[in-house]
């Protein structure tokens, strides 16, 4: 088992240990995480394009990569988890790996995370309580409505913004700085 | 729920060669596992399926050659997964949208591999408009673009003809009023040219004069008398209007089954029976005052204006559409925006303040308080900037835009003056044509404004109409029996679920005999409420039936059966009133004494008793100021006064501490003696006393019998009861330890 403490962890665990009183154990060692690397693990796609990984002696035909930090860091602390939602262990950093498990990964991720990035706002309409939307994404042109109110358009971080539709579908503006000031104000009535 | 989507002909040759000729479900797989859009369909034939894409099958299989066909919801889409001798694959991927006829066509593909009957009652109502398929605002049928605005409106009459007699007198009010308002200017212009300044030759009559002032003020008494009877009448009207509405909503909304509530969120019919009749309210008043008003006056102000003379008339008329749209314009597009942004800003600032100041201990514990005063220092410098910026704007552009309206008005002055002095006009002529001038722009740029909110109030009649035409699902039998029931229950072969592509009860056959305690066990999620909600009937099963001593339950009126059934559930549910009324709510007419016997049974009466107000205490809101364990003590008493056959309880101790749930449970032992009893409990040992225990896993009835059968079996009900035991054994321990 590999466990490093990162600068932010060490602070904590002293602090944890601060509190409690001559309790030597680290927060690392309590959180227990067990890291993927390219020595311990191998990735592999199936033939029926899903993906599999063998950690050790034990093989597990179907895995699914989560993201700890989908918006602000999408290639580093990925969790690898089975369909009953146990992990098998994280990756600390796609750049780990090699190019070509990297790309495989990252696939996967493109497939759990569909999320695409509006590239362009042809309009935004208001009515009733909903948003008409016209985007030009990079998953091609899409028109979908939102209900106003209820975090579905929430900004992530300063600059980005997620729009949920109301049937689930997920569209991000990666960064609201980079809208035209017409399409600013049509995007800021609905957030 | 559209299952079979119609395809292009390509596309259709393509599925027929790949599926055979009979198509049973079609649906969109408009994603690429690269995350491009694609117009692809899932096409599922008799015993074959295909991915059909732009007229080609790319993709074609056997159903029975895989199983486990399985919906996985991901992030923002969905995938097909099933699973075959090489392990699982992906089949096809979708958007959201299609999420639910992937949920369908997945339990009909299952039912396929295996060789059993498709179990699917496809009963959702799809979320689109049926006439353009564009998306639809919650709780409407028909999307904004397809309503007929006449259609709507007829709905609102046929429910105004009730109160023709107020409306008409109303509407006479309102013509009365217009005619005095458009007599004013006459009367000025008599004034005027008969007294004041008359036009050479003839000399200035006091009794013209007198008449004159006379109407004047009498028309202005009248008229503002005449405005208050207006208001009063459509006040009158229109409440009345809005409160049959409201009746209609309720009264529905009582009738509806249980599955109809809860799939609209409580919240959303509250909504629509205060503020969607509310607003049908502003829209009759709004309509039969305002309104009509406004228009009377535009259309006689501008043939009064056009026949005192052409030329002047078309000076004001021409630029008031012009300038009325001017500032509904900077209304909406610069006030209005400017506004929104003032008031978000305001709202997050709000809700930050609210957030920190409840987490107060929180702050302090971590001893955050610097940061948080500067986060609120932000927040409060950028909601000052917002204001500033408006309030700016704003009194900058609400003079100009009241200039610019008035602006028509020194043109015509300007013209007039010069008529004056050419001898074409007088001045009486002139005051009379600016007062008509004056009365036009208001309704113009009243108008502007209104197609938005006439369409919002059409928006509000379709949501309330859509309650009150809702049909039922479950129907009273026409030849509905009353029936007394004696306690003998039958589960016949019942399939159910919510959404019935997620069956919860799958062929659920069992009896519960006459008088017999049964306690229901398994995980949850196996099933175990869904089997109460059957039995009270707040749903309907799919298939197979449910027999009350022989009877089946759709025959029976549901009034009188729900009447004899008592119901306590874990989270019990009292209503602002005494606990008289409380107890008193399952049988109104009950007399004291039995309200008293029932509370002695339920084990409440002695907490009642040493209440300072016995059993006149008033409850708040669900009870909140008695204890959790006496709030279920009073739904006890409640459901038993009734004397029921039927005593269903739903977790009903599960929240209490084992203290509380030793007392409870003894009045349980008291009441469920000789009748009927379904009982569902989490901690297994508050069922020992059951006669006969049923063990559901998912969705079936995986075992019964008594509690030492049970556990000699060795099965689901030992596992279970065994990790419950080491569970508290673990937990004595450690108390001990301790």
């Amino acid at each position: 088992m590999i466990s490093t403490t990162s600068e932010k962890e060490t602070v904590a665990s002293q602090a944890a240990e601060a509190v409690q009183e001559g309790t030597a154990g680290s927060l690392s060692d309590a959180a227990d995480i067990y890291y993927l690397t390219k020595d311990n693990a191998e990735f592999s796609k199936t033939a029926g394009s899903m993906l599999s990984v063998t950690v050790g002696d034990q093989t597990h035909p179907v895995v699914y990569v989560h993201c700890s930090f989908p918006h602000t860091n999408k290639r580093m602390y990925l969790s690898v988890r089975t369909v009953e939602n146990k992990e098998i262990g994280m990756i600390r950093s796609l750049e780990d790996f090699s190019e070509e498990i990297a790309q495989l990964l990252e696939e996967q991720l493109q497939i759990r995370y569909f999320t695409p990035e509006i590239k362009r706002v042809i309009a935004v309409k208001e009515e009733f309580g909903y948003s008409y939307w016209e985007t030009e994404t990079t998953a091609g042109l899409c028109r979908f409505t939102v209900r106003n109110g209820g975090g579905n358009a929430k900004l992530v971080t300063p600059n980005r913004l997620l729009v949920t539709d109301v049937d689930g579908n997920r569209f991000v503006i990666p960064d609201m700085n980079r809208l035209t000031d017409k399409e600013y104000r049509m995007v800021e009535i609905c957030m | 729920m559209n299952l079979n989507f119609l395809l292009a002909e390509q596309d259709r040759l393509a599925a027929v060669q790949a599926v055979g000729t009979e198509i049973e479900y079609c649906v969109p797989a408009n994603l690429s596992l690269l995350g491009y859009r694609t117009a692809g369909y899932l096409v599922v034939g008799k015993d074959k399926w295909a991915y059909i894409e732009n007229g080609k099958a790319k993709e074609i299989g056997v159903i029975a050659d895989s199983w486990e066909y399985k919906v996985i919801p991901l992030i923002g889409n969905v995938v097909l997964e099933t699973e075959d001798g090489q392990g699982k694959r992906v089949l096809v991927r979708s958007t959201m949208e299609h999420a639910a006829r992937f949920g369908y066509v997945a339990q009909a593909l299952n039912d396929k591999a295996a060789n059993r009957k498709i179990r699917i009652f496809n009963n959702e109502e799809e979320a689109s408009c049926a006439k353009c398929g564009g998306r639809l605002v919650a709780g409407a049928r028909v999307c904004p673009r397809c309503m007929s605005k006449a259609e709507a409106f007829k709905k609102l009459l046929v429910v105004s003809k009730a109160h023709w007699k107020l409306l008409t007198a109303g509407l006479i009010a309102m013509v009365a009023a217009s005619v005095i308002a458009l007599a004013g200017p006459y009367f000025q212009e008599i004034l005027i040219n008969g007294a004041l300044e008359p036009p050479a030759g003839q000399s200035p009559s006091m009794t013209l004069f007198y008449i004159a002032i006379a109407a004047l003020v009498g028309g202005l008494v009248i008229g503002e008398l005449l405005a208050i009877v207006r208001a009063r009448v459509m006040a009158n009207v229109s409440s009345n209007i809005a409160a049959d509405l409201r009746k209609m909503v309720y009264e529905k909304a009582q009738s509806l089954s249980l599955g109809f509530m809860t799939s609209q969120r409580a919240g959303d019919i509250m909504n629509r029976v205060t503020g969607d009749t509310d607003r049908i309210r502003q829209l009759i008043q709004e309509l039969c005052t305002t309104a009509i008003y406004q228009l009377i006056l535009l259309v006689a102000a501008s043939v009064l204006l056009f026949s005192a003379d052409w030329r002047l008339a078309f000076v004001v008329l021409l630029p008031a559409p012009i300038v009325a749209y001017m500032n509904m314009y900077i209304w909406k597009h610069v006030l209005w925006k400017l506004f929104h942004k003032q008031w978000r800003i305001y709202d997050r600032a709000n809700s930050f303040l609210h957030d920190v100041l409840s987490g107060i201990r929180v702050v302090k514990a971590f001893g955050k308080e610097g940061r948080e005063i500067k986060r609120f220092r932000t927040y409060n410098s950028e909601f000052a900037a917002a204001t500033i910026k408006s309030e700016t704007l704003f009194n900058v552009l609400a003079p100009i835009t009241n200039y610019l309206i008035q602006l028509g008005q020194y043109f015509v002055l300007l013209i007039g003056c010069n008529m004056i002095l050419d001898n074409q006009m007088n001045v009486g002529e002139l005051i009379k044509f600016s007062m008509y001038a004056s009365m036009v722009f208001g309704p113009i740029a009243w108008m502007m404004f209104m197609p938005r909110w006439v369409a919002n109030a059409l928006i509000s009649i379709d949501r309330v109409f859509s309650v009150i035409e809702e049909q039922p699902e479950v129907l009273e039998a026409q030849q509905a029996v009353q029936h007394r029931i004696r306690g003998e229950i039958e589960f016949r072969g019942v399939y159910f679920g919510y959404k019935s592509y997620e069956p919860v009860l799958k062929g659920v056959s069992f009896t519960i005999r006459e008088g017999e305690m049964i306690g229901l066990v398994g995980h949850s999620g196996s099933g175990k409420s869904t089997l109460i909600n059957l039995a009270s009937r707040f749903y309907d099963v799919n298939e197979g039936e449910i027999l009350i001593d022989g009877v089946n339950i759709r025959e029976i009126q549901q009034e009188d059966m729900r009447s004899q059934i008592g119901v306590v559930l874990q989270e019990t549910f009292l209503f602002t009133g005494t606990i008289l009324d409380n107890i008193r709510y399952s049988k109104p007419d009950a007399t004291n004494e039995e309200v008293i016997r029932a509370a002695r049974i339920a084990n409440a009466h002695s907490f009642i008793m040493n209440l300072p107000d016995g059993y006149d205490t008033l409850l708040e809101e669900n009870g909140n100021n008695i204890s959790g364990g006496e709030r279920q003590r009073l739904a006890i008493a409640r459901a038993i006064l009734n004397d029921p056959p039927l005593l269903i309880l739903d977790e009903a101790t599960s929240a209490l501490d084992i203290e509380t749930e030793g007392v409870i449970q003894e009045a349980l032992q008291r009441v469920m003696k000789g009748r009927t009893t379904i009982a569902i409990a989490h901690r297994l040992s508050t069922l020992r006393n059951a006669d006969r225990l049923v063990v559901l896993e998912k969705g079936k009835v995986a075992e019964v019998g008594s509690h030492a059968e049970l556990v000699e079996k060795r099965g689901i009900y030992y596992k279970l009861i065994t990790a419950q035991r080491q569970m508290s054994k673990k937990e004595q321990k450690e108390e001990l330890a301790i």
